[in-house]
């Protein structure tokens, strides 16, 4: 090819006008090609308003279609469905339809509103801001913003406050325990071990010997919760007792008529009187203290009697189970001492409800008690003086004499002679228990007898060991004449001893029956003794009085009294026996010229024999008018007195 | 001459067996107030008491190489309290267990004439003097603060002047032999006193 010569070939365009038809001289015409206008109108043309812009169930089928048929992918519409998005004027087209769209809209929704039918159009309400408000609007924000930030000063400072408030209180607490601290102090012993404050609990300063350390701990009490109401009764100072001192303790002393089966012993008087209602929270350290104080001095005393108990030898010997000391002071008759402590748990308060008997407890014989381990604290204190001269060794004084100035057994022995706890408390009961008894038998005797009544007089302030009482015998309405018979009963501990008016001293003993038959006798013969009154009084004559007949059946106690009396004119004589248990027998002589049946004898032919006293009948005195013997005697006198 | 009626050793057994645990101090005149208020918080709750005695120290020789020492002493401020006569054995000082000087003794109260007694038994008075001070107890132990006074004229007790210007602050225990556990307590209650006064076991012998 490259010898040929390049041959030069002109490319020109294809015609630029469409040929429309070409002439039989092979003349073309040309078709104009389109204006603007013209291309626009033939490219609207080929616009499908119908078709939906990108519908998508359309894009499947179609696509599918031109997929399936490639042939007929050289049809225009083909083609055009299948590049939507290149259409001419797409945006135009868009745009176009969604306005017809909207007028279709517009359309529907005028129809409608014309038709009134299912919707009316209401003008839109204004919205209500007037200005004319704004201002005081604009006041009001400003002034909640300010009183807000007030508000929010005030907080702060009040939170501030509340903060050193509660500062203050946690110092002035513990200004308040070492406060406290100073106030205990000054009751009670205190000492420092390690870092702890242990306090004394014990009477050991004051003389006693018990073992118990009776050790309290101090304990600071200022941990509280700071947000919590604080108690009223709150105290910064707590005390730690030992546990054997915690609850409440009592001796108690009861004497009982019989000795109770062996088996209930030490059990039966254990946590008899219930707590006292505890306030809630804990109690001050003041009452803690004292109540383990008395615990403690309880627990001494109770130790003190059960030694003594053991090593004293009695006639019957002393029991000691348990919490309880048996005794008997006399036959029949015990005397109990137990020591009742309850402690605070429940268990111990459900048994303090059973078995309330509180009319056995001695309350003296208790309070006595702790007097007498007092005095015995005493004793030691003063027991321990200071020896002098100092060099010398501690000791009784006594017991040092006892060397130079050669004591002999006798006084060396008295200076040990020391009664016990228990002896003492024994005979206090005894006392007890006698004057009671002594009590009880007076009272029972002037219930049960009406004539003559007895009245007793008791003193009012005793020894322990001894007391007395003034009984007398009297009849009603006659109390002035009739003061015969006044007797002082001084009871001691085994005995009574009666002093008479007239001085004498009559001992009795403890036995119930012996005093009742010695007052049933003072009693008859208090009745024989206001006939002797009455007599005086009545201008009768005394003709005999015994106050112990001989005659006569024999009384099982004591002697029959008798009198004789007679008028003022001697013609009546009036003759009483009265014993304590054959009861009175009241006779009256008559003159023995009134005596009709009286067989006239052939001796006393003579007047002056009528003179002579005449037999006795008795009265039966059951019949008399009158209240009382001596009232009934009055009456009987005055009968028998020419007026 | 013949031997002494006395024997150089103590009697043992019995309860006589008895030994004196004695610690001592010295306290100025102007601190007493304070060590006395000391020993009224320590010391058993009782009437704190003042004492004026009267010691005469006696002494028999003998062929031992010491002689035989006995105290006599007489309250003074007191009537009716019998004389107290006293025998001191040799202080022991032991080892450290034990925290107090040690040393036998026989207390005896006596009658009035003790002195002449002793004088016919061939006792001669070696010296005097009277001692004047506070005693306290706390349990067994007993606490003296004393000052000592010189007697100028043999004799007569009127005329005295104090030997110094310091006080004698002695605890004793008398226990009998064997219990060293009291010494124990005295060293806990020395321990108390300090640093009012430091109480020690001072041997007599190294101060002679």
């Amino acid at each position: 090819m490259a010898g040929v010569p390049a041959v030069r070939i002109s490319i020109e365009s294809a015609c630029e006008k469409q040929v429309q038809e070409v002439g039989l001289d092979g003349s073309e015409t040309y078709l104009q090609p389109l204006s603007m206008s013209q291309n626009l109108a033939r490219l609207a043309q080929r616009i499908d308003f119908s078709q939906g812009s990108g519908s998508e169930e359309d894009e499947p089928g179609s696509a599918g279609r031109a997929w399936a048929e490639p042939g007929e992918a050289e049809d225009e519409e083909g083609l055009v469905k299948f590049q939507p998005s290149l259409w001419p004027w797409d945006s135009v087209r868009n745009n176009l339809r969604s306005a017809l769209t909207e007028m279709c809209v517009l359309y529907d929704v005028l129809s409608i509103v014309k038709d009134k039918k299912f919707m009316t159009l209401d003008p839109v309400v204004q919205d209500p801001l007037p200005q004319k408000q704004n201002p005081q609007f604009l006041q009001l924000i400003s002034k909640k913003k300010s009183l807000a930030g007030a508000a929010q000063i005030l907080l702060k400072g009040a939170e501030r406050l509340s903060k050193s408030v509660a500062e203050n209180q946690e110092n002035k607490r513990q200004r308040d325990f070492n406060s406290e601290l100073l106030r205990l102090r000054q009751h009670w012993k205190l000492r420092k071990v390690g870092d702890k404050i242990l306090g004394d609990l014990s009477y050991r300063s004051a003389g006693s010997l018990f073992l118990h350390h009776g050790t309290f701990e101090v304990i600071k009490n200022t941990d509280i919760d700071l947000d919590k109401k604080i108690p009223e009764d709150y105290c910064p100072l707590d005390v730690q007792i030992p546990s054997d001192l915690e609850g409440s303790a009592y001796i108690k002393v009861s004497i009982q008529k019989q000795a109770p089966d062996i088996g209930d012993l030490g059990t039966v008087n254990l946590f008899k009187r219930p707590m006292p209602k505890s306030k809630p929270g804990s109690p001050h350290w003041q009452t803690k203290l004292e109540t383990a104080q008395n615990v403690l001095l309880c627990k001494e005393i109770f130790a003190q009697l059960s030694r003594e108990a053991v090593q004293i030898k009695s006639q019957i010997p002393h029991i000691v189970v348990k919490n309880q000391i048996i005794s008997q002071p006399f036959p029949g008759l015990q005397l109990s001492i137990s020591l009742c402590h309850s402690s605070n748990d429940k268990k111990s308060q459900k048994s303090a409800s059973e078995k309330q008997n509180p009319e056995d407890h001695l309350y003296v014989l208790e309070h006595n008690l702790h007097q007498l381990i007092r005095e015995c604290h005493k004793q030691t204190l003063s027991s321990t003086v200071m020896p002098h001269p100092a060099s010398a060794p501690f000791g009784h004084k006594r017991m040092r004499l006892a060397g130079p100035q050669a004591f002999d057994k006798n006084d060396i022995s008295s200076l040990q002679a020391n009664e016990g706890l228990l002896e003492k408390i024994i005979k206090q009961a005894k006392h007890i228990f006698l004057r009671r008894r002594t009590a009880r038998t007076i009272d029972s005797l002037a219930s049960r007898i009406e004539d003559p009544q007895i009245q007793a007089h008791w003193s009012n302030i005793n020894d322990v060991y001894e007391s007395s009482v003034k009984v007398l015998i009297t009849s009603q309405g006659y109390e002035q004449i009739c003061k015969s018979i006044q007797l002082q009963l001084n009871i001691g501990v085994e005995q009574i001893r009666v002093v008479h008016r007239d001085g004498r001293v009559i001992t009795l003993s403890h036995q119930e029956q012996e005093l009742q038959d010695f007052l049933l006798s003072q009693m008859s013969q208090h009745q024989v003794h206001a006939v002797q009154q009455l007599a005086k009084v009545m201008g009768w004559h005394v003709l005999s009085f015994s106050n112990h007949v001989g005659l006569g059946p024999v009384e099982s106690i004591g002697n029959a009294s008798a009198i004789t009396v007679a008028s003022p004119n001697g013609d009546y004589a009036i003759s009483v026996r009265n014993g304590p248990e054959s009861g009175s027998k009241v006779m009256v002589q008559f003159p023995r010229s009134q005596c009709k049946d009286l067989p006239k004898g052939d001796v006393l032919q003579d007047n002056k024999w009528n003179h002579l006293r005449g037999p006795f009948k008795e009265v039966q005195w059951n019949k008399m008018e009158g209240r009382n013997f001596v009232y009934k005697m009055e009456l009987l006198m005055a009968a028998l007195t020419p007026c | 001459m013949e031997a002494p009626p006395v024997t150089m050793m103590p009697i043992t057994g019995g309860t006589i067996n008895m030994m004196e645990y004695l610690l001592q101090g010295s306290i100025l005149d102007q601190s007493l107030e304070s060590l006395l208020h000391r020993l009224r918080g320590l010391c058993d709750n009782m009437e704190p008491e003042t004492f004026l005695d009267h010691e005469m120290v006696f002494l028999l020789k003998g062929q031992q190489a010491s002689p035989f020492v006995l105290r006599a002493r007489r309250a003074m401020d007191k009537s009716g309290m019998p004389w107290h006569l006293r025998y001191l054995g040799q202080p022991e000082i032991g080892d450290k267990n034990r925290h107090a000087l040690v040393r036998n003794c026989v207390d005896i109260a006596t009658s009035d004439n003790l002195t002449d007694f002793l004088v016919e038994m061939g006792f001669r008075v070696d010296h005097e003097f009277m001692a004047k001070g506070h005693v306290f107890r706390k349990g067994i132990m007993k606490i003296m603060v004393y000052k000592i006074f010189r007697i100028l004229m043999p004799g007569n007790t009127e005329s005295t002047e104090p030997l110094s210007l310091s006080y004698l602050v002695e605890l004793n225990v008398v226990a009998p032999a064997g219990q060293d556990i009291v010494s124990d307590d005295m060293r806990n209650f020395a321990e108390q006193l300090k640093p009012l006064v430091h109480l020690e076991k001072i041997d007599p012998k190294r101060l002679m």
